[in-house]
């Protein structure tokens, strides 16, 4: 027989494994969604996605916000909010994540937090045929863009479209004329405070507060203790679950600051006021009661 | 001064005892040399004397005080001893090195006086080494460093000086100084000298007295001319020898194996 | 002279730490500002002391395992205190106090396995094998440290590794008062074995037939060299180079004999920490740098420098 008659036969075969291949890409079916993530990576969806792995607390919230909570098959260790995610798999970590134990919810999108190391887990996961979307998340407005690119990808872009704008409302409204000086202490020895690129930065603003260290450029930073001291905030803003003063508050250094000394220590929770979340009225709401009431 | 008096010592674990029957007594204005092959106990010897091991059997005494109830402080001011190997981790400059000597009669509170540079001063002097007291330690020669570390011994002002191995890697000039030397040192001060070697004829030339071990027994003990035959020798170093005079002391000639050949 | 000329130094430096800072403090208020009263003044005593206590401990070791390329953290002490550090944190210790004494008490902990393995091995003590074992300890410390941190829950647990690279933020009156009470006698004690590690340099047996009692030397420079690390540590994380560099600089004026050399350790290891601790608070403010990394910054290149005269 020999190979000769059956070469324009697998020839015809490759063509038209090619013209698929290529067709799949441009046959745009009346459910295909196409979206750019904040990579500027192309995601693309034959319907929307009915099996979503968060990789992120914020997503999580986020996508239960949309009303798409039911389609999330898998959050990682860390996503506390709502209540009802308790019941949904635990994959591990968001940072770095564990690729096999996200593959094994056989998702068909996942959505991880937008640093270099998600952006290799990222490649991965195309490289397996799920799609892949990085967000970044934070600032208010990196959520709502997140609203939106989320909200089209499970097919509840009308829900996203509303959270965009009302995240967009919110920082859109002019600020209330700041009434009180803060610093946002993460950390007692060295102390690490709060700068201008974090989000709860941006809540002081927006609740009438200003971030005495609104003019270091980043998230975080450590400062001397003597440059608190000098800024004197009228009030001190710590992240605990607890709501107890920290420890540090009874060493004698830090009771050269004013706020440390009359005991005008904040305590935020972190599901709350961690992370840029739908609930950033709420955030900025309850944070502007607690100043006025520290007053 | 130094005595031992049927000393056993086996080290924890071993086969068979480092020392058996062994007795040494070291007078003043004596050199004593302590002969024999390798692993012969010689230098378990030297412990045992200056109380670092404690004999299983029989006495080990310095100045009459058994050897282990000597604190070591009060023993370096009438023992200097010049041990086989050293350690150099830091540099540090002759005259410094010497000064260690003395340390035995400082304390804590008292710092070094004009007696004390008297005395190093004196020491270099008498170990021939006055030349070399500003060098640095790291830029002597063997014969140099060694002739140092006998200053070191002597600013101790001993009445007693041990050496252990002293010529061990020191050509013949500088050999013949260094056994010259020790003996000038008995003779003109009176010291009680005891020298381990494995140079059978140089122990033989200068010392008064020889104890000759094998495996940890004393194979001969008296004069070199009483404890160098030829019967002695072959039987310890297990080679044939012949005992021929010069200087009117014995001296050991190993003969060849193969006597056909030139 | 030179002594004169150190304690010049010593002043100045101290009288620069109070001066400046991230902050502006009028001249005529310097007495009076709480900042420099409660701040400036006990981080720079804080400063000179740690320093003094890093130094001399690295003399005092360099001398007992006979390697000037000995640092007192090289016996898995920063290990340790990591380790003790992020076990209070994970077990959520309450307390001011809690962090520095859980990380003392990790110090002691490594320096105590590491005696023992040199027990096991049959080598008490041993230079070779202190150094092996310290490597080793401080290795399996840091990688059960890592572990923890990564495994767990708190996030404060990731900046445990902050506090770690050394800082003296925690500095205060109260502070001062308790390191300045609890290092006179671990310095003494080293200070009465100084004879005695002169002796040392030349091998255990040689010093021993200088008089020196070697064993029990040993034993109380060990943990006397312990303790004032671990007390350093415990009050302002691992701050290394300081015993490392400045007993090979104090040597080049003070000579090798350790009577002169740990009195003049301590004073220059003073200087350089306050000196390091100044750039850390003023090179980038209002931001500051941990301390630890400033002397190692300025440390590599006086030790590059350091190794040229060695070896000419």
């Amino acid at each position: 027989m020999g190979l000769r008659p059956h070469r324009p036969h697998l020839a015809g075969v490759l063509l038209a494994l090619a013209a698929c291949r290529g067709a799949g890409h441009r046959q745009a079916g009346p459910s295909a969604i196409v979206a750019t993530d904040d990579a500027g990576r192309r995601v693309a969806l034959a319907a929307p996605a009915r099996r979503v792995v968060s990789l992120s607390p914020a997503v999580t919230e986020l996508l239960f916000a949309l009303g798409a909570g039911d389609r999330v098959v898998g959050r990682t260790h860390w996503c506390d909010y709502p209540p009802q995610v308790s019941a949904i798999p635990d994959v591990g970590d968001g940072l770095n994540p564990n690729v096999e134990a996200v593959s094994a919810r056989k998702p068909d999108l996942v959505v991880l937090y937008r640093s270099p190391m998600d952006a290799t887990a990222a490649e991965q996961f195309d490289r397996m045929g799920v799609a892949s979307a990085l967000v970044s998340q934070d600032r208010i407005e990196d959520l709502a863009r997140a609203a939106r690119l989320l909200g089209a990808l499970t097919g509840r872009a009308a829900a996203g479209d509303s959270i965009a704008d009302a995240l967009g409302a919110l920082l859109s409204a002019p600020p209330p004329f700041p009434t009180s000086r803060v610093a946002f202490v993460v950390w007692d020895n060295p102390p690490m405070v709060i700068g201008a690129g974090s989000y709860l930065d941006q809540l002081a603003t927006l609740a009438g507060a200003r971030n005495v260290f609104h003019d270091l450029a980043a998230p975080s930073a450590t400062v001397s203790l003597e440059v608190i001291a000098q800024r004197d905030p009228d009030a001190i803003v710590v992240l605990s679950d607890s709501g107890a003063l920290p420890s540090w508050a009874h060493r004698p250094e830090w009771r050269t600051v004013r706020a440390v000394r009359e005991g005008r220590i904040i305590s935020l929770a972190g599901s709350l006021f961690a992370r840029p979340s739908p609930r950033a009225a709420l955030a900025t709401a309850e944070l502007r009661r607690r100043l006025e009431g520290a007053r | 001064m130094l005595t031992l008096a049927d000393v056993r010592y086996r080290y924890p674990g071993a086969a068979r005892d480092a020392l058996h029957g062994v007795s040494l007594d070291a007078r003043p204005g004596e050199l004593h040399a302590i002969l024999g092959p390798n692993g012969s106990g010689k230098t378990t010897l030297l412990r045992v004397a200056l109380g670092l091991l404690r004999p299983d059997a029989g006495r080990a005494r310095i100045a009459g005080r058994p050897a282990h109830l000597w604190p070591r402080r009060e023993l370096a001011k009438i023992v200097g001893v010049v041990p086989q190997r050293e350690e150099t981790a830091f540099p540090q400059r002759v005259r410094e090195s010497v000064l260690l000597g003395r340390y035995p009669h400082l304390s804590l509170w008292r710092g070094e006086g004009a007696a004390d540079r008297a005395a190093v001063t004196s020491a270099l002097e008498r170990s021939d080494a006055a030349d070399l007291a500003d060098r640095w330690i790291a830029t002597l020669s063997g014969g140099e460093y060694q002739r140092v570390r006998l200053a070191r011994a002597l600013a101790q002002e001993p009445s007693v000086l041990v050496l252990d191995e002293p010529t061990a890697s020191l050509d013949l000039r500088h050999e013949m100084d260094l056994f010259e030397l020790v003996r000038d040192l008995v003779d003109r001060e009176n010291l009680s000298a005891i020298l381990i070697t494995h140079h059978v004829n140089l122990a033989a030339r200068f010392a008064d007295r020889v104890l000759l071990l094998a495996a940890g027994r004393p194979a001969g003990a008296g004069t070199p001319a009483e404890v160098l035959s030829r019967d002695a020798a072959e039987r310890v170093f297990e080679w044939p020898v012949e005992i021929q005079q010069f200087d009117a002391r014995p001296q050991m000639v190993p003969l060849r194996k193969r006597k056909d050949r030139p | 002279m030179k002594a004169l000329a150190l304690g010049g130094l010593a002043a100045l430096v101290l009288a620069l730490a109070v001066i400046l800072g991230p902050t502006h403090v009028a001249w005529a208020d310097l007495s009076t500002s709480p900042v420099v009263r409660d701040l400036r003044v006990p981080r720079a005593l804080l400063a000179f002391l740690v320093g003094g206590a890093l130094a001399v401990s690295g003399a005092s070791l360099q001398a007992l395992v006979r390697n000037p390329l000995a640092d007192p953290f090289l016996l898995g002490l920063s290990g340790g205190a990591g380790l003790g550090a992020v076990l209070a944190i994970a077990g959520h210790l309450s307390g001011p106090w809690a962090l520095p004494l859980a990380a003392f008490a990790g110090a002691l902990a490594a320096t105590a396995l590491v005696y023992r393995l040199g027990l096991v091995a049959d080598a008490e003590l041993d230079p070779r094998v202190l150094l092996l074992a310290g490597v080793a300890v401080g290795a399996f410390a840091g990688a059960v440290m890592t572990a923890i941190v990564s495994l767990s829950d708190a996030v404060e647990l990731r900046n445990a590794f902050l506090w770690l690279w050394g800082g003296l933020s925690g500095a205060s009156w109260l502070t001062v008062l308790v390191i300045a009470v609890y290092l006179p006698l671990p310095l003494i004690v080293l200070y009465a074995s100084a004879r005695s590690l002169d002796l040392l340099a030349l091998g255990e047996e040689p010093a021993r037939h200088l008089g020196a009692e070697v064993t029990p030397v040993k034993r109380r420079v060990y943990l006397a060299a312990s303790a004032l690390t671990g007390a350093a540590v415990a009050v302002s994380g691992v701050i290394g180079f300081v015993g490392l560099i400045v007993p090979h600089l104090m040597r080049f004026g003070w000579g090798h004999r350790h009577r002169a050399l740990l009195p003049a350790s301590f004073v220059g290891g003073g200087i350089l920490l306050v000196a390091a601790d100044i750039l850390a608070r003023v090179a980038v403010a209002p931001r500051e740098l941990p301390v630890g990394i400033v002397t190692a910054l300025v440390g590599v290149p006086l030790f590059a420098l350091l190794l040229r005269r060695w070896t000419t």
